[in-house]
């Protein structure tokens, strides 16, 4: 945005539809106010006459009423139950079309749809929460395409708000009710028409399409006297300095129970909010699954299923969980993923819970002001903020078709697929790093690399539901299509001098393998290299041979043990931290990578710490409920990460207390 | 609470061999049929999903009859009878995956706001022959007798839903059956919260989604046909009620299709009761 050279105008209210022609010569579409099923939404306007003249509403926590304001102005309210995400992060966006000819596999993005659209009465509140969306959709390794399209085709007329609801804050988010900045044109409504002023090169143009006389200084005057009042009958609800640093060391506190208690995780807070982001994709198909499309629709972190896992694990089983990872995120992990608060404070979450819970009263009991904040459970702002300055263009995701060549049985439930591809993109996939696998009609899950080659990618997949299932039935010659790589995988060069000490438990031995194969590829650069595989039993072992070979060489150490086992393993039997909870290696020169189920890492973790390998050189990789591979739809969120852009690597020491704490 | 959904053979790859088509069969107990007849509902891919399964038992669209075995039994109603306990346990061991379909056999039905009053007065209220009559104390769900591997919600149950179900069924995939709330379907279609906007007593904050939000986009308040979702609060959101609707009766509004769910059951305790019970314990109290 650039600052205007044009001065503002008037517009005179029997005119008011000078300013439709002007947008509809644009060529946009208007969405703007009116009233609908006894509120005040935001839908497709033809003509001002469909504008809630006359009407005001009235808020409570709970409550929403429209009643008549007592004069004729049009846009005499407060917020109400839309907000423009559904025209810029709309409910529904078709994803992609997979079709299966043979053994061939196609997978084609759907192109983004964007209608060139005025929104029409965006209030300072919601001009943030666009920005703040923005952010959030871009912060990521390609960013979302449909939204970024979205935006760029969209016009913004701001309206300066006259009055306030009891419940809006913005004063103390900040954000409002003076219009600051992300609008084209910014219009502030007296009672006998609109002070209009430019506020980009294409407000400028509307601007002087409308041909206005220029504003008087009374009129601009009575403008802005009128922001101030509003912000005067507002007062500061919700001090914040200090709130991020005050939550995120409240996560025990006792107020979680008892709102949990009131909170019907019915997830209407997170649906109305205009910066909440997060979506699900389901997949849908034809009878034989030879046609599938998905599509993704707004999601809530306050649904159980937000947070489930394959095998039916749940990472936020707790009503209490839900609530709090909602409201820490909000005002606290936001700043250390984005750069800004998540809340901007337009009060839609306290208006329409369906039992009245007003997060400015939850906010004052769980992180007061005035109170020192305890130690911080994770370092500050891990991620050093992730606000772009200016919003980095946005790439569409890349779908690549790869052929099976060997399909190799490792046990019972898991087989390795040997993938050819010449693409890349593909072929620079780093250890730990992971793909989005998608055949038709199925659920696409990430699956980690577990070989890196000159020619393709080996994945090992375990049997765990439908979507796995159908890959590990995949026969030679079958293909498959594959996104990424996405992630941040094993610093292998953070190992380079040291000793490296590997702890693999089960499948998570997989991930593992690429570092192996790069640290052998390059053995005289580290110091000693020790393994530790666990697994169920003798018969769950992956990669056998290949790890009775490495057992053999003079110059590394593998041991094995199993949790149980009949009488023809000669091995071990117990834990994998019995291994080496006895060790006589220093470890305050080794670097550690760990992959397990988190109980074991936890429990390898704490052996480790106490053999001496620091935090920061102890690395450990997520699983969480990847979804979109990018960051975009919140699923893989544990405090202030995200599991699939800023991980699934993290040493403990980035990850703090949140490793391993439950229900976060 | 659904276990594990059926995944039979996948029939994602065609150079495979054609699995044998799925033995299908659809029983009914204590309800209206309608659930039933959601099946024939799917009127544009109800001949290619036939094409692609054995219905060998459904006595509303077939005369073959069968009394097993079953790949997929669909079993509507709930258990009010012995003799229905005796035919459901049968019908288990024949049954490799056992799916519920509707509000009678997955909650036990609008019968079963009998459960609250005495079984013999009820009885002789309802029937002038009481004697013919063999019916249990309490109407159940299916899943009070047997296991269930699957159930779809609803009075009746969602066409879509059935038909996620069974595509899910024939591509070997997982169904997609939300657990979450009904307010989710609301959002995502626009439909303004009658209960905030309205002040209307409405249930879809603790029922399961799946219908579409008809009820709200109508206008009127959700009245939990799908029964309770996961996590369902039914406490909070009746102490809500009591303190701000106009509505005459709170246990009212949870003793529906789903009363004898256990989350709005716990509600309907703890309000004293559905309606027509505590009347009729005034009236033997004053007798």
């Amino acid at each position: 945005m650039t600052s205007p050279r044009a001065q503002p105008g008037f517009l005179p209210r029997a005119e008011f539809g000078r300013l439709f022609a002007a947008l509809e010569a644009d060529g946009r579409r208007i969405i703007g106010p009116t009233v609908a099923e006894e509120a005040i939404v935001y839908d497709e306007l033809h003509d001002p006459a469909q504008l809630p003249v006359g009407m005001t509403v009235e808020t409570a926590p709970g409550a929403y009423r429209l009643v008549p304001s007592g004069r004729d102005r049009a846009f005499d309210y407060a917020v109400g139950p839309t907000s423009w995400k559904r025209f810029t992060h709309p409910p529904l966006v078709p994803l992609t079309v997979s079709r299966r000819d043979g053994a061939g596999v196609d997978v084609q993005a759907t192109a983004p749809s964007a209608p060139r659209l005025a929104f029409l009465g965006v209030r300072a509140c919601e001009l943030q929460a666009l920005a703040i969306q923005d952010r959030a959709m871009r912060a990521g390794p390609l960013g979302d395409v449909d939204h970024a399209a979205r935006r760029d085709a969209s016009l913004v007329v701001a309206m300066e708000c006259a009055v306030a609801a009891e419940t809006c804050f913005c004063t103390s988010m900040g954000t409002g009710p003076e219009v600051a900045s992300g609008a084209d044109l910014v219009l502030s409504e007296l009672d006998d028409g609109f002070v209009v002023r430019a506020a980009s090169h294409a407000g400028e143009a509307i601007l002087g399409q409308l041909g206005l006389a220029p504003a008087a200084a009374e009129q601009t005057n009575a403008a802005a006297e009128q922001a101030r009042e509003v912000r005067r009958t507002m007062g500061d609800p919700v001090p914040t300095v200090g709130l991020p640093e005050r939550l995120r060391a409240s996560l025990d506190h006792p107020r979680w129970d008892v709102v949990a208690e009131r909170c019907l995780a019915c997830a209407n807070c997170t649906l109305v909010c205009p910066t909440c982001f997060c979506t699900s994709v389901s997949v849908a198909s034809d009878l034989d699954g030879v046609t599938g499309t998905t599509e993704r629709s707004w999601d809530s972190c306050f649904s159980l299923g937000f947070g489930r896992v394959a095998g039916d694990a749940n990472f936020r089983p707790k009503v209490k969980d839900r609530y709090r990872q909602w409201l820490t995120h909000k005002f606290s992990t936001w700043w250390d993923q984005f750069g800004s608060s998540g809340c901007v404070g337009c009060g839609r979450c306290i208006a329409w819970c369906p039992v009245g819970i007003d997060i400015r009263e939850e906010l004052l009991v769980i992180a007061p002001p005035g109170v020192e904040p305890g130690p911080a459970p994770w370092p500050a702002a891990p991620m050093g903020g992730r606000a772009p300055d200016p919003l980095p263009a946005v790439l569409p995701a890349r779908h690549v078709t790869v052929r099976v060549g060997d399909v190799v049985h490792e046990t019972a439930d898991t087989v390795s697929l040997s993938l050819a591809t010449d693409d890349r993109t593909l072929l620079g996939a780093q250890p730990g790093q992971f793909v989005m696998a998608e055949l038709p009609a199925f659920a696409i899950p990430p699956i980690s690399i577990s070989r890196i080659r000159p020619d393709g990618l080996d994945l090992t997949i375990r049997s765990a539901g439908a979507a796995t299932a159908a890959l590990v039935a995949l026969h030679a010659r079958d293909t498959l299509s594959l996104r990424g790589p996405y992630g941040r995988g094993w610093p292998v060069g953070e190992a380079a001098g040291r000793d490296v000490v590997i702890v693999a438990g089960g499948i998570g031995l997989a991930p593992l393998r690429p570092l192996v194969d790069a640290v052998l590829a390059d053995r005289p650069r580290f110091g000693a290299v020790r393994m530790f595989l666990g697994a169920r039993t003798p018969r769950d072992r992956l990669f056998v041979a290949e790890m009775n070979a490495l057992a053999g060489r003079a110059d590394l150490e593998v041991s094995e043990i199993v949790d149980r086992a009949g009488p023809e393993w000669l091995g071990r039997v117990g834990v994998v931290t019995q291994l080496f909870d006895r060790a006589t290696w220093d470890g305050s020169r080794a670097t550690a990578f760990m992959c397990g189920p988190e109980r074991m890492m936890q429990a390898a973790a704490a052996v480790l710490a106490r053999n001496g390998v620091a935090p920061d050189r102890t690395w450990v990789t997520l699983e969480r409920n990847m979804a979109c591979g990018v960051g975009t739809c919140g699923h893989c969120q544990v405090g202030p990460f995200f599991v699939c852009r800023d991980g699934p690597v993290f040493s403990l020491a980035e990850l703090g207390s949140a490793f391993g704490r439950e229900g976060l | 609470m659904a276990g594990p959904p059926p995944a039979p053979t996948p029939h994602h790859a065609p150079r495979a061999a054609t699995p044998r088509r799925p033995r299908i069969g659809v029983v009914k107990f204590a309800s209206c049929d309608g659930c039933q007849l959601t099946l024939l509902d799917l009127e544009d891919e109800l001949l290619a999903i036939a094409e692609r399964v054995d219905v060998v038992e459904f006595a509303e669209a077939t005369s073959h009859r069968s009394s097993g075995p079953f790949d997929v039994l669909f079993v509507e109603g709930s258990i009010s009878t012995a003799e229905q306990a005796v035919e459901i346990a049968r019908l288990r061991t024949v049954t490799r995956h056992l799916v519920t379909i509707g509000a009678c056999a997955t909650a036990g039905g609008i019968q079963a706001i009998r459960n609250w009053f005495d079984h013999e007065e009820v009885r002789q209220t309802v029937y002038p022959e009481p004697a013919f009559v063999d019916s249990l104390a309490l109407s159940r769900p299916v899943a009070d007798f047997v296991a269930v591997d699957a159930e779809l919600r609803g009075c009746p149950i969602s066409p879509g839903q059935l038909r996620e179900f069974l595509v899910a069924l024939v591509t070997g995939r997982r169904p997609q059956l939300p657990d979450e709330a009904v307010c989710l379907e609301c959002k995502r279609r626009g439909v303004v919260c009658v209960a905030v906007a309205r002040g209307i007593a409405c249930l879809g904050p603790v029922t399961r989604t799946g219908c579409g939000a008809i009820c709200p986009a109508y206008g009127r308040g959700c009245y939990g046909c799908f029964g309770p979702r996961e996590s369902a609060n039914t406490a909070s959101l009746a102490e809500w009620f009591g303190a701000t609707t106009a509505a005459p009766d709170v246990a009212r509004l949870f003793a529906g299709f789903t009363a004898w769910s256990g989350p709005n059951r716990t509600a309907i305790d703890a309000l004293g009761g559905p309606p027509g019970q505590r009347e009729a314990e005034g009236r033997s109290g004053d007798a």
